[in-house]
């Protein structure tokens, strides 16, 4: 077996790979605010009065969960140009990627929502607090409580699907590996460095989220 | 059914898959690549499966083209069944250094790639030509600046269009030739660097674009690549190749793919 | 020039969705065979088992599954193994769906009260026929909704492979999108196509929850 492995081209590849892995980070967490911030309407949505905004919202959800979101990234960027709508590769992943995890965490939000016991609405709303108050100061931070753990998972669950939007050249984490394997024809080592890459910032992002959630949620907010 | 037995039979398991495996290793002594492919009987060749005219999709999805035309010829040459293997710029090296296909089609010749891959005889000519929009106005590599251009990663429009574009050309780059031509299509950027083959057949499809070709980067002709070293099968390819300038055969699908009769000086690097 | 109509590129695409059901259909049983071996060293009572485990489901967990495709599809040839796309394909999905299954299926286990293992232990059972005759049934069924929820990821997952070249339902399209210049018609008719294969699995993972919730 002549093949050796060859991590000589690491040294050059370094400014690379952290560029793209600057990319991954920031279409997170654009994607987590704008996804959580969306599934918060998307949860109330599905729990409102007008059944038409129920099945619309329902819809949507059944619509991202069942399709794969490689195909979702495709539609956007390639075929919504038809309409007169054209998204840069950036704008079209955080689209698709905000979309798509909003999907998800309308299922999560909702959940939480439900997991506050009506007692405490009926008792801030005899203290005579306008609905929106009570919704925004009392109900979603008890949600988001409980749901933080699985937001945290979703979050992360985003960050290692955003791989595939290397595919419509959004330079990330995976597309520099791309370029840098054509260039040294160096594919297992490439792609081992930006696996370990992608599993460093999985493990921080995990950790992060959970201290960040603990402090202001668990402490702070409610 | 003991705990230990479980262990056992998982483990028994394991070893039946790895030695599964193991059945799949090529042996690095190897023989010969042209006696390898004469005994499987069974010619592995590289192609793309969205380039046309070169070689993309036919109503029954097999596929069709210029490239398969050719590499139909170089399998009977060697008497033996072409199985077209269908790749993307960014891992054909790969698939041929590894062995998982004998030859690539349409391969342009560079220094870097001569380094890891050998080329046997050029059998079309290619013109890495920038595409755009009629309304556009662009003459040069220098009107380049500013523009987005989309282009398939790791192929030689890849290396010629960096090298030539100015640095503020916002290059684009994609996994296959499919979502470079889409993108260009849909207006998501507005060129493409492509060969001016594959461009023809997309300029004749799109009226309210209409795209035309702005001028040519480089010529190339497509090579046929295989492993180095393999010096009678670079032979066979090139004897193969020879034979079909000579009979015409080459000329024929040159004008039913590409449209215009073959000239042999376009065949020169 | 080669001609597709609306019925060529619809029913080339379904034949090409064969290709994503089976893919689906052997990761998703090779990786519930592996799963119950990941699960059963999960929940052992040796530590490096544990721990061994524990690393195998933290990193395929952890990392992008289409990296994982693409070490093993170029990282075996480096070991020997002359892998197809088709291989690699199998092979990544399935162990990565082995990891996801065994990690619902732990948390099936670690659900159950500790009653259920003493239970066990006080009718003279073994470890062994504890688990496979206690503990696992329940994990399993607890498990129901979660198991098929991801059989439901694990469909749309093949997807990822058409990057490295298997010839399913999303490799397939991009090559008509290069004959027929299409992509909204195509890539509409992907996605109804996953969603036709998708939706009632969802909506009996939907159904199974509630009977769950309802017990």
């Amino acid at each position: 077996m002549g093949y050796a492995l060859d991590f000589g081209w690491l040294n050059g590849a370094i400014g690379m790979i952290a560029s793209g892995a600057v990319m991954t980070v920031f279409l997170i967490v654009v994607t987590s605010i704008a996804g959580t911030l969306l599934s918060i309407f998307g949860a109330i949505g599905r729990r409102s009065r007008h059944a038409i905004l129920r099945k619309l919202v329902a819809g949507y959800v059944e619509l991202i969960r069942n399709t794969p979101f490689l195909v979702q990234l495709f539609f956007i960027f390639f075929g919504l140009p038809r309409f007169g709508i054209r998204l840069d590769p950036v704008t079209a992943a955080i689209l698709a990627m905000t979309l798509n995890m909003a999907a998800y965490s309308t299922e999560i939000v909702g959940a939480g929502l439900d997991a506050v016991p009506k007692g405490q609405s009926e008792a801030a709303k005899a203290l005579g607090l306008r609905p929106r108050t009570i919704f925004i100061k009392i109900i979603l931070p008890q949600a988001l409580k409980v749901i933080f753990p699985a937001l945290t998972s979703q979050i992360v669950i985003m960050m290692l699907e955003s791989a595939v939007v290397s595919q419509i050249a959004v330079r990330e984490l995976t597309y520099e590996a791309d370029m840098l394997q054509a260039r040294t024809f160096r594919a297992f080592e490439t792609y081992f460095v930006v696996t370990l890459v992608y599993l460093g910032l999985s493990i921080a992002l995990r950790k992060l989220l959970y201290t960040a959630g603990r402090r202001s949620i668990a402490g702070g907010m409610a | 059914m003991t705990l230990k037995t479980t262990l056992k039979s998982t483990f028994a398991a394991l070893l039946l898959l790895g030695s599964a495996g193991i059945g799949f290793m090529t042996s690095d002594a190897r023989a010969d690549a042209i006696d390898d492919i004469t005994k499987a009987g069974v010619l592995n060749v590289g192609v793309f499966a969205d380039f046309p005219p070169f070689s993309s999709a036919s109503a029954d999805m097999t596929l069709k083209g210029y490239d398969i035309d050719v590499a139909q010829a170089l399998a009977d040459s060697l008497k033996v069944k072409l199985k077209t293997v269908s790749v993307t710029g960014q891992n054909r090296i790969p698939y041929l250094t590894e062995h998982r296909v004998d030859l690539l089609m349409s391969v342009g010749y560079s220094k870097e790639r001569e380094q890891v891959i050998d080329f046997a005889a050029a059998y079309a000519p290619y013109y890495i030509a920038v595409i755009g929009p009629k309304a556009l106005e662009i003459k040069n590599k220098d009107d380049l600046a500013g523009k987005s251009i989309a282009v398939n990663r790791g192929t030689l429009e890849d290396t010629s269009l960096t090298a030539a574009a100015p640095a503020s050309a916002d290059v684009k780059r994609f996994d296959n030739y499919n979502s470079v031509i889409q993108a260009f299509i849909s207006g998501q950027t507005q060129l493409m660097v492509v060969g001016n083959d594959v461009g023809a057949q997309v300029l004749s499809r799109q009226e309210a674009l209409a795209p035309e070709q702005k001028f040519q980067l480089l010529t190339s002709p497509s090579h046929i690549a295989l492993n180095k070293k393999e010096d009678r099968l670079k032979q066979a390819i090139n004897d193969a190749v020879a034979k079909m300038l000579a009979d015409g055969s080459l000329n024929k699908s040159s004008e039913a793919w590409l449209k215009t009769p073959l000239n042999p000086a376009n065949l020169k690097d | 020039m080669i001609e597709f109509t609306f019925w060529d590129i619809a029913r080339n695409l379904l034949l090409a969705a064969r290709w994503t059901v089976l893919l689906s259909i052997v990761a998703f049983a090779g990786g519930a065979i592996f799963g119950v071996a990941i699960l059963l060293a999960r929940i052992s009572k040796r530590k490096w088992l544990r721990r061994s485990a524990e690393y195998y489901i933290g990193l395929f967990q952890g990392t992008p599954l289409l990296m994982q495709l693409f070490l093993l599809f170029f990282g075996l040839p480096l070991l020997g193994f002359r892998i197809e796309a088709w291989t690699a394909a199998v092979l990544g999905l399935t162990l990565c769906a082995s990891a996801f299954l065994a990690e619902i299926w732990r948390g099936g286990v670690q659900s159950l009260p500790s009653g259920q293992w003493d239970a066990g232990s006080s009718l003279g059972l073994h470890y062994v026929a504890q688990l496979r005759l206690i503990i696992l049934p329940q994990a399993f069924a607890i498990t129901r909704a979660p198991t098929v929820g991801f059989l439901v990821q694990l469909i749309k997952s093949t997807a990822l492979t058409s990057i490295i070249g298997f010839e399913e339902l999303v490799r397939t399209s991009n090559a008509i999108n290069n004959a027929t210049f299409e992509p909204f018609t195509v890539y509409g008719l992907v996605a109804l196509i996953y969603f036709v294969l998708c939706y009632p699995l969802t909506r009996y993972t939907k159904k199974l929850e509630l009977r769950a919730a309802q017990r």
